[in-house]
């Protein structure tokens, strides 16, 4: 599954890992994360994420 | 075709850049910055002084990329002066520049505060590329280092600085660290997993002066007790820079005032990010910064066509490698309140939800990763916990059973 960067600050969601702490299980594609999901760093929206 | 312009090279200007050529890609469309840098990750600055992130990897945009999207950027390039009227923008080499819709996305600059010696040699502030190459390469050579302000860029500054071999110790005025997302149980908990990374923070100390002969010495606080230091990072906040805006009769409060469209006081003159003042607030804040770009790039495009109505706050933030959330009335006090409280400083873990009338309506969650998804959802259903309040407090609660009931 594909990594994806976010644009503002740099985190990389990785799919293997998840986001535990928003409910969101380990393996979950970036493509499949809600729509109101934001970057666990900076708070970005989904869409100011490139895939890696 | 209209020519619609952007000054300023951040989140915002970028955004709105981004988003006016997908609506429009045949756009005539300039960005200009006063720094000589295509795009860069602002809020990786720390890491790059700490040399966790090398300074290529902070460029995430080329200067290749803008051309790639039709965007024609003018780097080197600050803007003198703004006629509204006239639709011009006058450079600092005299050059002008004509547009039909004006973006100000210029963003903030670091405050300094007004103490005796701030203008030594050794005294800095962190907002730009130049100002993070200035405090590297100036700290790999002097051994202690004090950082003037607690908050969020503060204590990251700090860490970077210990990351680089200086002796740290971190000045805050308020009674306890971040406030606004502590309370002052967590608060200490913060304080124990700095001292673990032998930061010293100091509450309640209000500077008053930097020492020195030229160079820094000591920062003296009004109490009078003394911090020797080699060089000293002031973090005190950002102002918005409304330099050009003020020049040009915009109307200006703390920032330059914007209505629900982005659209300034002047007709064809929006502004975003970190200079704009939305509904009485300057948010400072990343997804501010892009909703904001967003909806002045749409109105610039088509004007009236999408309404900003504010940016709910973030929840969750990293500072110096923790992650704290704070939910709902996370800081509220009363005496119709009960608050729980489980505090692991060795671990720097740190728990708090308080309770009114049995439901959850405030937490602090510092490095309660797993318990994060559980809490917010029993705030978000408003279920009624306060038969199991022993239960909430446990160090691996059965989050499950309190779900499902």
């Amino acid at each position: 599954m594909e990594k994806w960067e976010c644009m503002v600050c740099g985190y990389i969601y990785d799919p293997a890992k998840g986001d535990p702490s928003r409910g969101i299980p380990p393996g979950t594609p970036f493509e499949a994360l809600p729509e109101d999901w934001t970057c666990p760093d900076c708070g970005a929206t989904k869409d100011m994420f490139e895939k890696v | 075709m209209d020519r619609y312009v952007i000054i300023g090279n951040g989140v915002a200007g970028v955004t709105a850049a981004q988003s006016i050529v997908r609506a429009q890609p045949e756009a005539d469309l300039h960005i200009y910055a006063a720094e000589p840098y295509p795009y860069y990750r602002r809020p990786q600055l720390p890491d790059y002084i700490a040399g966790i992130v090398a300074e290529a990897d902070i460029f995430y945009r080329p200067p290749e990329w803008y051309e790639q999207q039709g965007i024609r950027v003018h780097l080197s390039a600050p803007v003198a002066e703004l006629s509204p009227q006239a639709h011009r923008l006058r450079l600092a080499d005299g050059k002008t520049v004509p547009y039909d819709r004006l973006l100000l996305a210029t963003g903030g600059l670091a405050r300094i505060p007004p103490i005796e010696g701030a203008d030594r040699r050794g005294v800095f502030t962190l907002r730009t590329l130049d100002d993070a190459r200035a405090i590297r390469q100036f700290a790999q050579s002097v051994r202690r280092g004090v950082v003037i302000g607690g908050g969020l860029l503060g204590l990251e500054t700090a860490r970077a600085l210990r990351a680089l071999g200086l002796e740290v110790t971190v000045l805050e005025f308020a009674p306890y660290l971040m406030p606004r997302q502590l309370d002052r149980e967590g608060a200490a908990v913060l304080e124990t997993l700095l001292g673990q990374m032998d930061i010293q923070a100091v509450t309640r100390a209000v500077t008053e002066a930097i020492l020195g002969d030229g160079a820094v010495r000591a920062v003296r606080l009004k109490d009078g007790r003394e911090f020797p230091a080699d060089m000293v990072v002031c973090s005190t906040g950002i102002r918005p820079d409304v330099t050009l805006a003020r020049q040009a009769g915009l109307a200006v409060n703390q920032g330059v005032v914007v209505d629900e469209h982005l659209q300034t006081s002047a007709p064809d003159v929006y502004a975003a990010g970190d200079v704009a003042e939305a509904d009485g607030v300057v948010y400072g804040l990343v997804p501010a910064a892009i909703e904001q770009a967003r909806a002045a790039a749409a109105n610039m495009v088509t004007p009236g066509s999408v309404t900003y109505s504010g940016t709910l706050p973030v929840t969750t933030l990293k500072v110096v490698g923790a992650e704290l959330t704070s939910l709902g009335e996370c800081v509220a006090e009363g005496a119709d309140l009960l608050q729980l409280r489980r505090s692991d400083p060795q671990k720097g873990r740190y728990r708090k939800l308080a309770l009114r009338e049995g439901r959850i309506i405030g937490a602090i969650l510092l490095n309660e990763r797993e318990h994060t998804s559980p809490i917010r959802q029993l705030m978000e259903r408003g279920t009624d916990v306060s038969a199991c309040a022993d239960l909430l407090m446990e160090e691996n609660p059965d989050w499950s059973r309190l779900i499902a009931a």
